[in-house]
């Protein structure tokens, strides 16, 4: 079994003049072909002006992962990162970094996007934002 | 045989290795569609719009194909329509893209009806977004209408999308056979499994090695594009194995939608047998089996997965060992294979039965008489018998299904 912290941000087009993102962070025990285990969620929500470019998601996701109280490799799609090459990110992170592969680690970042998109939604919805 | 010049254009700051590696895909791919190549030509740089590759490159390819006169270029990256003209036109030689080369292996490789119509569906789906810059070149001379806005390029275009909806609702219907054929396997208590992997993996050489079949396996890409089923002993257990098309890196989803009806024997298998070609490098594998992953991820559901590492007999024990240290992150419930030599396969089959979903175990008894004994009969037919003794009384001690474990004992409530 492996550690991993599943990431997904939502949001990251303009809604009115600015940026509403909310970034989540799913920390789970995976095998190579199921999700074991899925032990913490943490949701955090960010504004900006301007859009993120990858110092900005870096320390999005980064803060988001702060919160939670298991460790792991930190998990996200390439698009996530501008399809940069991985040895570029990963020297950006504190922690150990990596794009998603096997079945389990697409499956967890796929429930981190439903609980990003979500939380989005309601966020977006408590605020009268359309 | 025909030949062919291959060309590929690199993204500039990639990987050697890995553009090494897709043009040695490309020149297998070639070979596969019976192409002899007799020149290369690659060049790093961004597309450029017109030609795909520079304008002195598109040159220096011309005057290759003057001296060399093959009867087709090949590129690695996917051409538009217009730089397909375009190149044609300065190079006076046919050229396609590595995805006309899949149709084309795919087109000589497909014989029966059904793979026939995979392959003209993927082959329209591949022209129905150039159809209108296609028949806009080819038709330039002769345009109808005012200033040549005519008509030519939407009729074709929807001359095309008729055809995709008769391809598809034909393939529909073979869809829904293969639908109650395997619903009906499942109801007759056989557990179906499927063979998965890259291409050139060695799926059928592994499946003709375990069902004792002939069903062509060569040192080749795309060598299975139907999909063959049979019967497997899996410790008692009569389980359906299928093996399968094999995947390729960059598949387009087009290409994925056409072989639907080939891809979900893997998809709505019970257990996948993912097939691995270890005696590649570590990174290849890796590769690959992202491939397998990716290919698979969104479809696959709740389906146990075993990885085969096949072609053991090819690289030492250590070296396997360290790869598939490497690799556990990527490949579940590992097993280590030769189909070639048979080695491995008791493993495999262990592996398999503790996958298979799970039967009952249950000892019945009920009195020896002809009823009886018909009824021990059918159990031998239907489960795995561990025991039975004969006395005044039948005592068996079997596992099956529960639809059979339930109809057992209400036959032997009926008769004592």
């Amino acid at each position: 079994m492996f550690d991993i912290i599943a990431v997904d941000i939502s949001g990251r087009h303009k809604t009115g003049d600015e940026y509403l993102m909310v970034c989540a962070a799913v920390a789970a025990s995976v095998t190579a072909d199921h999700i074991e285990k899925i032990k913490q969620i943490a949701i955090r929500s960010f504004r900006s002006k301007s859009s993120p470019d990858i110092p900005d998601v870096v320390t999005m996701v980064e803060e988001t992962v702060s919160e939670l109280k298991f460790g792991g490799t930190i998990v996200t799609e390439a698009g996530d990162m501008y399809n940069k090459p991985q040895w570029v990110i990963d020297s950006m992170f504190s922690s150990d970094f990596k794009y998603q592969e096997s079945l389990s680690e697409r499956r967890c970042i796929e429930l981190a996007h439903h609980v990003s998109l979500g939380a989005r939604k309601l966020l977006l919805k408590e605020l009268g934002i359309q | 045989m025909k030949s062919a010049i291959i060309v590929k254009r690199n993204d500039p700051r990639t990987e050697d290795e890995e553009n090494e590696l897709q043009m040695n895909e490309l020149r297998e791919l070639a070979a596969a569609a019976d192409y002899k190549i007799i020149g290369e030509m690659v060049q790093a740089r961004h597309p450029d719009r017109k030609y795909h590759i520079g304008r002195g490159k598109v040159d220096e390819l011309a005057q290759m194909v003057a001296e060399l006169c093959p009867d087709k270029i090949i590129f690695h990256n996917p051409l538009s329509t217009m730089q397909v003209y375009n190149l044609s036109e300065i190079c006076r030689c046919e050229t396609i893209d590595k995805f006309q080369l899949i149709l084309e292996i795919f087109a000589t490789r497909a014989t029966t009806h059904r793979s026939k119509l995979q392959v003209e569906l993927a082959r329209l789906q591949y022209e129905l977004p150039r159809a209108r810059a296609i028949i806009s070149i080819l038709k330039k001379e002769e345009r109808p209408g005012f200033m040549g806005l005519g008509g030519y390029e939407d009729s074709y275009a929807q001359d095309i999308k008729n055809r995709m909806i008769r391809i598809r609702s034909e393939l529909e219907t073979i869809l829904k056979d293969n639908e109650s054929l395997r619903a009906l396997r499942h109801s007759r208590g056989f557990s179906l499994l499927a063979l998965a992997g890259y291409t050139n993996a060695g799926k059928s050489t592994l499946f003709n090695a375990l069902v004792d079949e002939e069903v062509p396996a060569r040192d080749m890409l795309f060598t299975t594009l139907l999909p063959t089923t049979r019967s497997l002993n899996v410790h008692g257990r009569e389980v359906l194995l299928t093996d399968t098309v094999g995947f390729i890196e960059d598949l387009p989803h087009w290409m994925i939608d056409a072989f639907r009806s080939t891809l979900d024997e893997i998809f709505l298998a019970d257990v996948v047998l993912l097939v691995v070609d270890s005696s590649e490098s570590l990174e290849i594998i890796r590769k690959k089996l992202l491939v397998c992953h990716e290919t698979m991820w969104d479809q696959l559901q709740d389906v146990a997965i075993v990885t085969v590492f096949n072609k053991m007999d090819l690289i030492s024990e250590d070296e396997l060992a360290q790869r598939m240290l490497s690799l556990g992150y990527l490949a579940p419930n590992p097993v280590i294979v030769s189909a070639k030599t048979g080695f491995g396969f008791n493993e495999l089959k262990v592996q398999i039965s503790d996958l298979l979903p799970k039967w009952e175990r249950i000892s019945l008894s009920f009195p020896m008489s002809e009823k009886g004994m018909s009824i021990v009969a059918w159990i031998f037919a239907e489960g795995i018998v561990h025991s039975i003794h004969y006395d005044e009384k039948v005592s068996i001690d079997f596992e099956a299904r529960d639809k059979i474990i339930n109809k057992a004992i209400s036959l032997a409530t009926e008769l004592s």
